[in-house]
């Protein structure tokens, strides 16, 4: 469990950027900011000030830009200041010596998802708000980031199955009367179990309506094929933008496989770059060509380099080993340094990132493989694990014929929905039945 | 001066929690006394003549196997049986037994007099308190009597007020004057609440056209109120049915000003459970007619109590409406319908023993805790008396069957006490988490641990201490059988393929519950009752597994700490019960149970919560 004192973190990755940003929240951040800058800091609420902040030695740490958040009007509810570093690594490390320097009881660096825990303790967010901040930083699809963000600034009410509220209070309610008001009114136990199926037939149609919401491709994936020094990496970094991209999760080497996401007017790609195809292949690139043709399965769109060296049996070759049909583009490299006579796509490396984009038609291409219908989804992952966790009592409760099991199985989801969807009690359902039935003589 | 007797124990009211309050104590060994106004209010049913009912009949069963007397005196003087439920399992069976008023006041009567309870026929009027702890009871004429612990159940008496119409009574119930000074020192020491209840108009019989109504006949089948009865030999007679109709409905309709309840003269909420004719026809007044069951007050009563018809109509209009109801048409009418407004304890004045919070060793039991039903009475007055035992005579005592996982006592002392009552309180089933478990056959094995030799009479107490016996007996020759997945398949018992071997009695509930099926597939002899209850042990043993696992955790967890929870952060808990924890800041989970208003259900929201989520919360 978390525990208390002042803690900071820097929110922005380690990585050399133009800045590097840092946390700290706790009731010590005004006496931090003090013997940081060596100075009374202002108090004035979330006003931006540039200071001169020192380090252990008193040599100046860094010239830079500071807020400070006065309790409870921040994002943890405690005071909070964000310190927006000159963006070194080194800088950062020193900021944090210092910090442990001061010696301050209690002050330490933050666990992963304290700054979020301490606004869900602080009553700023709920617990659904803060799920819906870390759905919406790690969604995968435009979609579910609006239905996440609809969570997260409309609070729990909109909940999508807030509607089974009503179906599950009337079932149960018929049940209960059907029980303890047997003589006050005509109950049909076959009638009861139609509604019970019904009910199930309902929240399967979501599931599946959802599910398959929810595994609808969003994503499409391209893959670079050529020869050698055609042009693939200069391609691929223009596509995923590398000289702004702080963060990459670039992984293997040029010999290996490449793969990297990048979004261009909405939508969403993955990229795979390949080595390149040589008759004489060293091991390593052998094998890294082998991994390529084993993926290449799953690409939707080849874009198939080519230069003016290129031998049109190389291309026949690649078409061959990465199963290339319909699905690919032509396209003619460094059309700065040959002249082509073709009527293929022609991109150069002085092109920039917008131009090579339009020029290679990737919103086209997307358009092509994904679908746009439906694309709403209603639900988050929660809320699906909660229907497929009361279809688990689908088969005992339809096969029963016990009315008390299904009362007692009924409950379970009664209370299951309770727990998680908001507070249904005995009364709820009382009042229904009162309502719905002429209870009583 | 104080009265020459010294009592342990003096109860003030002689209804259905008066009465099995001074019988249990009495049976405990205390000295006992029981005032009552008059000798011939005693045991009477003030309201429709019937016991039972699906969750009543659960009450009063546990108060026939804790000793007390509802069932038994109901047996005797019952004429006329049916069993509501049957179809779906003696954990909702619900026996209702049509009472002969005048034979069932005779032989409570009888039985109390033969007892060593100590009757006065007097009023009480006042409670005699120093430093907040009881010393006894003024009468009117008696004086003061010194007693170690007083338990009132003097059900609707506070603040009562009759309507008929626009017509008003002080009264508690009719013929009864409130009793002014004992009302006074309720009033001064507890916080009350106002209820409201009404009654049917009570219909001449001979005026009554039987000939054209449906008859509903006794079901006189063998299942009775009380574990022990063998046979009721009463003339059992029949009830009938008959309808409102849509004149019915207009007349009604057309005179809702006339009533108490609908022109606004009565304000306090009226209840949802039972609601007035005006109610019915109010809100759901598009049907084909309300059934209205007659039911006879007993083989010799001239009067017949027209259940379902509830109302505080102008006398005159009453008398309309009734007859335009089919067999009715010539009726006429003794006493007629009226709604009664009176004060309740708010029960949360009580601690969990049934003691005020206030007074100690002063306790409350019946209607004045807001309930409604003899049955629900009577639960209570066995309770307080017990407790009242306990504290007195310092007598050793399992509590434990009075959680509300273990008995209908328990549920209905839980909820009074920690949640209180908006409306006159009324068992239903559904109000039990634990439903399953807690079955009118049943209710001797919930309370083996207590059952108490000297509350029984020396037959019954053979009777029970025999059948337990006889059960276990069955059960573990059951539980020596062994039967494999391909024998079961042999003898046409179609089970999982999954080479389990399961003992027979994990097999019973496979077969046709019949005595004949038992000894062809068990070679074992067993009657019909005994073959009933184990069958439904067998079904239910899977569940009954569930819930206690979920008790378990709750008891397991009673030490959980709960300082660094936010509660508002659980969806399932209600607004109330967040402000309830909120103020108490509970240090751990067992604190957060004593604390009044928190269920257990909202005990298990937590423990649910803390396990899931509280440590990996984003």
């Amino acid at each position: 469990m978390f525990s208390s004192g002042t803690i900071y973190s820097n929110f922005t990755p380690l990585v050399k950027s133009p800045v590097i940003g840092y946390r700290i929240s706790g009731s010590d951040v005004l006496d931090i900011l003090k013997k940081l800058t060596k100075k009374n800091f202002s108090k004035d609420h979330s006003v931006i000030k540039v200071v001169e902040l020192y380090n252990y030695n008193g040599d100046i740490l860094d010239k830079c830009s500071v807020v400070y958040f006065k309790s409870p009007k921040s994002f943890t509810g405690e005071d909070v200041c964000e310190i927006f570093l000159h963006g070194s690594p080194l800088i950062a490390s020193q900021l944090e010596q210092t910090l442990k320097n001061f010696n301050i009881p209690g002050l330490r660096l933050a666990k992963n998802g304290e700054f979020s825990f301490r606004s869900v303790v602080n009553s700023k967010n709920s617990l659904k708000q803060a799920k819906a901040i870390n759905a919406i930083i790690s969604n995968e699809s435009f979609s579910s980031l609006e239905y996440n963000k609809k969570l997260l600034f409309g609070g729990d009410i909109l909940s999508g199955l807030a509607p089974l509220r009503e179906d599950i209070i009337n079932l149960f309610s018929e049940i209960t009367a059907s029980i303890d008001f047997v003589d006050d009114e005509d109950f049909n136990f076959k009638q009861i179990k139609k509604k019970v199926s019904a009910f199930f037939l309902k929240c399967n149609n979501i599931l599946l309506d959802n599910k398959s919401k929810i595994n609808q491709k969003n994503i499409c994936k391209v893959m670079l094929i050529g020869p050698v020094n055609v042009g693939k990496s200069t391609l691929f970094n223009k596509l995923i933008d590398k000289d702004r991209a702080i963060v990459t999760d670039i992984k293997g080497t040029t010999r290996d496989i490449l793969s990297n996401e990048f979004i261009f007017d909405g939508k969403k790609f993955e990229i795979f770059d390949t080595a390149g195809q040589r008759s004489k292949q060293g091991k390593i690139e052998k094998y890294g060509y082998k991994k390529a043709q084993s993926i290449s399965k799953d690409i939707d769109h080849f874009f198939v380099l080519a230069d003016k060296n290129t031998k049109k049996s190389d291309i026949k070759q690649l078409f061959d080993d990465f199963s290339v049909g319909d699905n690919h583009t032509f396209i003619l490299t460094k059309s700065d340094q040959y002249q082509y006579k073709s009527k293929n796509i022609k991109i150069s490396q002085n092109n920039d990132r917008e131009l090579t984009m339009k020029k290679i038609k990737v919103s086209q291409i997307h358009k092509k493989y994904v679908s746009y219908k439906n694309q709403k989804i209603d639900f988050n992952l929660e809320e699906i694990d909660f229907l497929e966790r009361i279809l688990e009592y689908e088969h005992d409760i339809v096969k029963e014929n016990d009315i008390l099991i299904i009362a007692q199985l009924m409950r379970n989801i009664l209370d299951d929905f309770s727990f998680e969807f908001g507070y249904i009690n005995n009364e709820d359902v009382y009042d229904r039945v009162f309502s719905n039935f002429c209870i009583g003589k | 001066m104080f009265h020459v007797e010294h009592y342990d124990v003096i109860v003030i009211g002689a209804g259905h929690a008066g009465i099995e309050a001074a019988n249990i104590s009495e049976k405990y060994g205390l000295k006992t006394a029981l005032i009552t106004k008059n000798y011939s209010d005693l045991g009477k049913l003030s309201c429709n003549p019937s016991i039972g009912g699906v969750g009543k009949t659960h009450i009063a069963s546990e108060v026939d196997i804790l000793g007390g007397v509802i069932c038994k005196i109901g047996d005797k003087s019952a004429i006329h049986y049916r069993v509501l439920n049957l179809s779906k399992g003696p954990a909702v069976w619900g026996v209702r037994a049509q009472i002969d008023r005048d034979l069932y006041s005779k032989n409570m009567q009888k039985y109390v007099r033969s007892s060593k309870i100590d009757l006065i026929e007097d009023e009480a009027i006042n409670i005699i308190e120093k430093n907040n702890k009881i010393i006894g009871v003024e009468c009117a004429n008696t004086g003061k009597i010194k007693s170690k612990a007083v338990i009132l159940t003097t059900g609707t008496f506070l603040n009562g007020k009759i309507y008929f119409g626009k017509e008003t009574k002080e009264a508690g119930r009719i013929g009864n004057s409130s009793s002014k000074e004992l009302a006074k020192f309720i009033n001064k020491n507890f916080k009350t609440m106002r209820l409201k209840t009404g009654t049917p108009p009570r219909i001449y019989s001979k005026s009554i056209n039987y000939d054209i109504l449906e008859p509903q006949p006794s079901e006189n089948n063998g299942i009775f109120l009380s574990y022990f009865t063998k046979q009721n030999t009463n003339k059992n007679i029949n009830c009938y049915i008959t309808k409102t109709n849509n004149k019915t409905h207009k007349i009604i309709r057309d005179n809702l000003d006339k009533s108490a309840m609908y022109s606004g003269i009565i304000k306090s909420q009226g209840v949802r459970y039972c609601p007035s004719i005006e109610d019915k026809i109010t809100k759901f007044g598009d049907r084909n007619g309300h059934n209205i069951f007659l039911e006879p007050e007993g083989l010799n009563s001239e009067l017949v109590y027209p259940n379902g018809i509830s109302n505080s109509l102008d006398k005159k209009i009453q008398l309309k409406f009734l007859r335009s109801i089919k067999g009715l048409e010539r009726c006429e009418v003794d006493q007629f319908g009226y709604a009664v407004e009176y004060d309740s304890v708010d029960p949360r004045e009580l601690k969990n023993n049934f003691e005020t919070k206030k007074i100690e060793n002063f306790f409350l039991a019946g209607q004045i805790n807001g309930t409604t039903g003899y049955e629900e009475a009577a639960g209570q007055g066995i309770y307080a008396a017990i407790n009242a035992a306990i504290k007195i005579k310092k007598i050793k005592f399992n509590n434990k069957v009075f959680e509300r996982d273990n008995s209908y006592i328990g549920v209905l002392v839980d909820d009074l006490t920690k949640l209180g009552v908006t409306e006159p309180y009324r068992m239903f089933t559904s109000r039990a988490e634990n439903r399953l478990k807690l079955r009118t056959d049943n209710s001797y094995e919930r309370f083996t641990d207590i059952i108490n030799p000297n509350t029984f009479n020396k037959n019954d107490f053979t009777l029970i201490s025999k059948n337990i016996k006889d059960e276990k007996k069955i059960i573990n020759k059951l539980k020596l059988l062994k039967f494999t997945p391909n024998s079961l398949m042999k003898k046409n018992i179609k089970v999982k393929k999954d080479g389990k071997i399961r003992n027979g009695f994990e097999v019973l509930k496979f077969l046709d519950p019949t005595p004949i099926k038992f000894k062809e597939f068990f070679n074992i002899n067993i009657s019909q009752k005994l073959l009933t209850k184990i069958f439904f042990d067998s079904k239910y043993e899977v569940f009954y597994e569930r819930e206690k696992k979920s008790y378990d955790q709750l008891n397991k967890n009673k030490n959980m700490k709960l300082t660094n929870i936010d509660f508002s952060q659980i969806p399932s808990l209600s607004k109330e019960i967040l402000e309830k924890l909120n103020k108490h800041k509970p240090e751990n989970l067992n604190d957060a149970g004593k604390i009044s208003g928190i269920t257990p259900s909202a005990l298990f929201q937590i423990v649910k919560h803390k396990k899931v989520k509280g440590t990996k919360i984003a």
